[in-house]
């Protein structure tokens, strides 16, 4: 019998214990974005949790960066608030460098960099940032942990991130559809069509629920709405 | 004059008892034995003209540059120490870079300009930080460039402080160029005419004569960016100085006038 078939009996072993560090929570959470021509609205839920249990069923998702900058971070929430403190305080330090408050893309581009500086001990987390571009047009950005940043129109990210951007493909997009007629996207249409997918997504997902806070950025600035999930 | 000074400026760290940082006042001096340049912003874009000394006849004249792009909207001209410029122009090439590195757009020529003044007071002998000299460079900048203000013009000397102008020069001939440049410019001025002017005023205060190989002239504007005259481009530009003296602006040939009389003493 050789020595790696041999079953492993931890108490008698002679080899070192391994003990290992996880760094990483999964604190759950989703938030989900939709651009139209004139606005922009961006939603997150305020379920925050480990496993089955729930640390808070209030925590704010969405940081205003600037008046038509937001960000919404769902993931591993001691990564969120590093990451967003570094974030405030580097709006900050443009402001002074530059006379002139930080654009969106400016800010998506910086993001982007933060994220890729971290790139072989990443900040878990699913940003998605929303704000106008230089047309000045609602526009998303969408990021993966390590940087890759996405302009879109549209993004569901976070636990319920999967379960959802089909779901916003499908209505926004129509995507696959050739029949239905296309028309621009309203806030009206946009804020139902949040709140039914943030309904889904609480029935399915168990780390999205309690209440959603949704942000609307229009050119008269920031609007704030909540309305109310399912506890269980 | 100098006997009075000699006590407090050998050092770049101490200040005399009146105030002063004697190395950088000399420092500024030394930009007056430094070739002129001039810079004129005007509402369709900026215009940089330089003299370039041509001290032999076998010199290549190509290769001595004062104009350089620092990016696509940046644009410099210098005077003073060539070998200290490189030093400045490439630290406002990597300001640039990293702007958009980071931020995805132009730099604003006022950052530009607030990136290279950081380095160029960084003289001294302080090791913690890392002093980039042990003394004050010895060189002026005009930054030429297109932001979201429109055009702009700055002006940095070896102290670091830098300043917005409507027109400015400097160099050897800066003194008699800027009073020149106070009476012609006006805010209507279009960037032919700003051109036309910068060559006239170059051609007066220049030692030499001026022809397309001793002069560079740069364009910036919002269509075209940085732009730089080619030698056909320059000796078309130069045509338009020795136009007689009515079709110019008339302070111009006053200036000229002046500058004869001036001579003759």
């Amino acid at each position: 019998m050789s020595l790696l078939e041999r079953p492993y009996y931890p108490d008698y072993s002679s080899a070192p214990i391994q003990h290992q560090f996880s760094p990483y929570a999964d604190n759950g959470g989703s938030v989900v974005a939709i651009a139209g021509d004139d606005f922009v609205v961006i939603a997150a839920d305020t379920r925050l949790s480990t496993g089955f249990s729930i640390y808070t069923r209030e925590q704010k998702k969405l940081f205003p960066l600037s008046d038509g900058t937001i960000l919404g971070c769902a993931g591993c929430w001691c990564d969120t608030l590093t990451l967003t403190r570094i974030l405030k305080s580097r709006m900050q330090m443009y402001q002074h460098e530059h006379n002139k408050t930080m654009s969106t893309t400016a800010c998506a581009q910086m993001l982007s960099t933060l994220l890729y500086y971290k790139r072989f001990f990443p900040y878990y987390i699913s940003n998605v940032l929303v704000g106008f571009d230089t047309e000045g047009k609602g526009c998303v950005f969408s990021y993966d942990p390590i940087g890759h940043c996405e302009k879109t129109k549209y993004k569901a990210g976070g636990s319920a991130g999967a379960l959802l951007q089909p779901l916003l493909d499908n209505q926004i997009a129509h995507t696959n559809l050739d029949k239905v007629p296309k028309e621009p996207l309203t806030v009206e249409k946009a804020l139902a069509l949040l709140k039914d997918v943030f309904i889904s997504a609480a029935e399915r997902d168990i780390y999205t629920g309690d209440n959603v806070l949704i942000n609307i950025v229009t050119k008269d600035g920031i609007k704030e709405e909540h309305f109310d999930l399912r506890k269980d | 004059m100098f006997l009075t000074r000699s006590e407090y400026d050998r050092g770049v760290n101490t200040f005399s008892p009146e105030g002063r940082l004697f190395q950088v006042e000399y420092a500024i001096e030394a930009i007056k034995l430094g070739s002129t340049a001039i810079g004129i912003c005007t509402s369709e874009g900026v215009v940089l003209a330089v003299e370039k000394r041509i001290t032999s006849p076998l010199m290549e004249p190509t290769t001595i540059e004062k104009i350089v792009e620092v990016d696509k909207h940046i644009g410099c001209a210098v005077s003073g120490l060539m070998a200290d410029s490189r030093t400045m122009i490439d630290r406002a090439r990597i300001e640039c870079q990293n702007h958009w590195f980071v931020y995805n757009e132009n730099i604003s020529v006022e950052s530009c300009a607030q990136g290279v003044s950081n380095l160029a007071i960084q003289f001294g002998d302080s090791d913690d930080d890392g002093a980039a000299m042990s003394r004050p460079f010895g060189v002026a900048i005009l930054f030429a460039g297109i932001d979201e203000k429109g055009p702009q013009l700055y002006h940095m000397d070896p102290s670091g402080n830098f300043v917005q102008f409507d027109a400015k020069a400097i160099g050897s001939g800066s003194e008699g160029a800027q009073q020149s440049l106070q009476e012609v410019y006006h805010r209507s001025m279009t960037l032919e005419e700003a051109t036309t002017s910068a060559l006239t005023i170059l051609k007066q205060v220049m030692e030499e004569k001026l022809n397309a190989s001793n002069v560079e002239v740069m364009t910036m504007t919002p269509k075209d960016l940085f732009h730089m005259f080619t030698k056909e481009q320059v000796e078309e530009a130069l045509k338009k100085i020795d136009m007689p003296s009515e079709v110019q602006h008339p302070a111009l040939s006053q200036i000229g006038e002046r500058k004869k009389t001036e001579n003759v003493k």
